[in-house]
């Protein structure tokens, strides 16, 4: 049985992002402070926009959506896959209330930008 | 699928009740729980087609159900054999790796079956999603996620292998459904457990039934654990004792113990066996004895007991014979130099030499020698195994007085070993050994059974060709031993076995003969085993012929022999002394060393008073002359007999004196003597117990003379037995009365007539010093014995001592005297 729990193990090390709990993955994502506010840089190759929602709440900014994979035309069947198609959530904890910020996001590359303006910085 | 974009996105906002078209996986063995990451291999061709379907679509999801009865496995599973919940899963991962579908797929919810669509390709059904778990009963719930956190950390304590971060994550893990699930997906719990965890509605159920499968995983890694530990005890201790045993054989070949181990030694005694030259039989007694040993540890009694029973029976000569090399003229050589004369006594073994030269498979004749010590029976058993090219060994009888001596003690008895019989043959290591059988006379026996009755079989050409040893129990084939029996008397040796032997009477020796022994062997010998040199010793005839008469008295030459080691002695100190002169030994050297001489000719007396003649003796130590004495005893009636008379000798005093009464006018007796008086005789030595018949003419002399008053000759020594008609019977040890007489300076010698053939045994030296008279009858013997003159008659005048006369004279009346 070590065997089998040392196993599994290795392969969730292997996917660290996913919790053995997690129903979800969690794409990366690097958070900026700006002069107006913040700047959130996230991880999402492959993700349309529309299929991204994004939501705030008191200090959190919560960005869920699922990843569609829209490549298979019929004739066409997979030999390898590795990208993880499913739904996503990322929870960003802010150290100050980000309440009311002014949201604006764009697709950069296959990263999603998004800026995050608050009245105590001046951005409103 | 072209369908299923016209569906809302499924995963975006998954609610229960929601119900859409799916791919479905059934699962061999395996239950899919939500939450849990799992890899999966996929090799069906309905399976592929599944996966694929799966692939097709934008979120990649695909339904796994569990087949309920997992043999279902040369065809592919219908939907009746499936459960129908399960899960849906995202596949995250896929790789082809030659013609199987790696996949890694994680749950996402539980589902239920609502409706098959299809069998072909691939199973499709409508699913349903199921609702989230209700807790019934928090306390409970509570309780139970508490229970199982502590069979966890017990669990993972007997697992040292997980690593830290892995604990902290499963022990952190605080949602009961989610630990629930973890805990089924990483278990082996059996499909059927895991099935059921799955289908529970509630978290109350879901914990419960975890609870209890982790509680019977964690009984049996505990025993599991228990059972290792056990092992490897048992395994230590193995190893213990190799290592130990590893250590004793190193120490046993460090001290040159044998480190071959009894493996070994039953494989050397094998390899023996099997290059040995057996008897059939033996051969089979004997594997059958290394069979058993090989079956017992060497610690065990039996062992050793059974390895020295295999080594005697491989030791045993069973086919070896020592070359025959019989060459009658080189036997002959042998016998005269090993022993001065004996000739008759050589002939008679140059004959039994010739016959097994002649046949030699035919039975050797067995061959006793008699006589008194010392006269050469040792010597000459010697001298024929050295003629006939045999080993030779001698097994000394005298006091042996129990059967298993000879035969052995069978092999139940602790200590037991083989009889003497074949100890001997295994020490001379052949066949044919000449087997000397010393001082057979002297056997005793007793309530352990009688020894003589065992030679009895030993001693039968017809029987010993199968003697069996109580210890070998195998016959082992004596006849080709050539066996010699030594004896000094042959009345103690029972009838049957004398009967068997063919005896060769050894008198002993004249001094004339002593003379040449000594001359040629004993005085060489002493000389050499006294570290002298023949220049050093000379010993003159009349000093030996002093030995012989005045200081030993014996038939054979032992004490002659003792006494020239004495004188050689003497010169051996005054040589060491640096005195090397050589020392001539005469009469006068021999007195003046050995003292004056022990025995006194006094035997042959100058002169007889009436009613004492001479007799002669035969004793174990050869011969001897004695006195009889007869004396009247006025007054009283009869006879009296003193001198520690056997029976036999008693009754033949009185026949003497019952003719002498009856014929007494005959020979000028007056019977009014005999009816007045008494009679007295006496023999001395007076301790030395007497028997036999052969004094009967002594006796008769001494009372003749005594009541006629006729001396007896003082030169003349006599035997005989005589019966009431006056005849005399011939006797037997001549041969030994003749010499003892001759040494004791007697010159006259009366015997039965028909004792004639004996005289020729006496040496020729002898006979012809001196006169012998045959006697027929007790008037030839008178005739003889008694001097003319008639002293007197008148017992008053008994004991005058007579006068002395010529030896040789008045011997007119022994006319018949054949002094040959």
């Amino acid at each position: 049985m070590a065997k089998t729990v040392n196993r599994y193990f290795q392969f969730l090390s292997s996917n660290r992002d996913i919790k053995p709990s997690g129903r979800l993955w969690y794409p990366a994502a690097d958070v900026y402070e700006a002069p107006d506010g913040w700047l959130v840089k996230v991880e999402l190759a492959g993700v349309s926009a529309e299929d991204v929602e994004m939501e705030i709440d008191g200090r959190c900014l919560s960005i869920s959506g699922t990843r569609k994979d829209r490549t298979c035309d019929p004739g066409v069947s997979y030999h390898q896959m590795e990208i993880t198609y499913s739904r996503f959530e990322k929870t960003l904890t802010f150290p100050e209330m980000i309440e009311g910020a002014s949201i604006e996001h764009n697709f950069d590359n296959g990263l999603l930008i998004i800026r995050l303006k608050t009245a105590s910085r001046g951005g409103q | 699928m072209a369908e299923d974009k016209n569906q809302e996105p499924l995963l975006t906002k998954p609610r229960p009740g929601q119900e859409f078209d799916i791919a479905v996986l059934p699962l061999q063995n395996t239950t899919l729980f939500p939450d849990t990451v799992v890899p999966l291999a996929v090799g069906r061709e309905r399976s592929s087609k599944a996966v694929e379907a799966a692939l097709s679509t934008e979120e990649k999801l695909l339904a796994c159900f569990t087949i309920r009865t997992p043999d279902v496995t040369g065809s592919d599973a219908k939907p009746s054999d499936i459960y129908e919940i399960g899960s849906i899963v995202n596949i995250k991962r896929m790789m082809r790796n030659e013609g199987i579908m790696q996949l890694v797929v994680q749950g996402v919810e539980r589902v239920k079956v609502v409706d098959w669509l299809q069998g072909e390709p691939f199973i499709k059904a409508k699913v349903q999603i199921l609702p989230d778990l209700r807790m019934v009963d928090l306390e409970n719930c509570e309780a139970l996620k508490r229970n199982i956190h502590t069979m966890i950390q017990e669990a993972l304590a007997m697992l040292p292998s997980v690593p830290p971060e892995v604990r902290m994550a499963v022990l952190s893990q605080n949602d009961p459904v989610q630990l629930s699930y973890f805990l089924a997906s990483v278990l082996d719990l059996g499909a059927e457990t895991e099935q059921r965890m799955l289908e529970a509605g509630t978290t109350d159920d879901l914990l419960s039934l975890t609870h209890g499968a982790l509680a019977r995983e964690l009984e049996i890694m505990q025993i599991r654990s228990k059972i290792a530990t056990e092992a490897q005890t048992e395994m230590d201790k193995a190893q213990r004792e190799y290592i130990l045993r590893q250590q004793l054989k190193a120490i046993q070949k460090e001290l040159g113990e044998d480190e071959t181990g009894e493996k070994a030694e039953a494989q050397q005694l094998r390899e023996r066996l099997e290059t040995t030259d057996l008897p059939e039989d033996v051969r089979k007694e004997a594997e059958r004895e290394l069979r058993r040993m090989e079956q017992l540890p060497q610690a065990a009694p039996d062992y050793h007991v059974i390895r020295t029973y295999l080594e005697y029976v491989l030791d045993l000569p069973w086919n070896r014979s020592s070359e025959e090399k019989l060459d009658l003229t080189e036997a002959q050589k042998i016998l005269d130099e090993d022993h001065y004369g004996l000739d008759d006594v050589k002939k008679r073994i140059l004959e039994a030499l010739a016959v097994v030269k002649l046949r030699p498979d035919s039975k050797s004749p067995i061959i006793l020698f008699v006589g008194p010590p010392g006269v050469g029976k040792t010597s000459l058993g010697r001298s024929i195994a050295r003629s006939l090219g045999r080993e030779f060994d001698r097994i000394a009888l005298g006091g042996v007085r129990d059967e298993a001596e000879l035969r052995g003690h069978r092999r139940t008895y602790i200590g037991a070993m083989p009889g003497r019989i074949i100890q001997m043959l295994r020490r001379v290591g052949k066949n044919n050994p000449v087997m000397m059988l010393d001082e057979i006379d002297k056997l005793g026996n007793d309530y352990r059974g009688d020894p003589a009755s065992a030679l009895l079989e030993i001693l039968d050409p017809a029987q010993n060709h199968t003697f069996r040893d109580h210890y070998l129990d195998l016959p082992f084939d004596l006849s080709k031993v050539f066996f010699i029996a030594t004896a000094n008397q042959l009345g103690p040796i029972p009838m049957p076995l004398r009967d068997r032997m063919e005896i060769i009477n050894i008198a002993g020796y004249s001094d004339q003969e002593k003379l040449h022994i000594a001359r040629q062997y004993l005085i060489p010998r002493q000389t050499t085993e006294n570290g002298l040199k023949p220049e050093h010793l000379e010993v003159t005839d009349g000093a030996v012929n002093l030995l012989t008469s005045r200081y030993t008295r014996e038939a054979g030459v032992r004490q002659l022999e003792r006494s020239i080691g004495n004188l050689a002695r003497k010169v051996a100190l005054k040589v060491a002394e640096g005195d090397d002169s050589k020392v001539t030994v005469t009469e006068k050297e021999v007195k003046a060393f050995l003292g004056s001489p022990r025995f006194h000719p006094e035997e042959a007396r100058d002169e007889l008073p009436p009613g004492v003649a001479t007799g002669m003796a035969w004793t174990a130590m050869g011969g001897d002359i004695l006195f009889i004495e007869a004396t009247l005893l006025p007054g009283s009636q009869g006879l009296t007999l003193t001198g520690q008379l056997g029976e036999v000798m008693k009754e033949s005093a009185m026949a003497a004196r019952s003719y002498l009464w009856s014929h007494g006018k005959e020979f000028g007796i007056d019977p009014e003597l005999i009816n007045k008086n008494g009679i007295h005789l006496h023999v001395p030595a007076g301790a030395i117990p007497k028997d036999g018949p052969s004094a009967g003419v002594t006796m008769a002399s001494a009372m003749a003379s005594l009541l006629s008053g006729k001396k007896v000759r003082s030169d003349t020594a006599m035997t005989g037995e005589i019966t009431l008609s006056g005849l005399v019977f011939p006797v037997g040890g001549i041969k030994e009365k003749v010499l003892a007489a001759h040494r004791a300076g007697v010159k006259r010698i009366i015997l039965p007539d028909r004792n004639e053939a004996d005289i020729e045994e006496i040496p020729e030296d002898v006979r012809k010093e001196l006169e012998i008279i045959p006697a027929r009858y007790i008037s030839d013997v008178l005739k003889a014995a008694l001097e003319v003159n008639v002293t007197s008659v008148n017992p008053d005048s008994y004991g005058a001592p007579g006068t002395k006369k010529g030896r040789r004279k008045g011997s007119g009346a022994t006319t018949g005297a054949t002094a040959v």
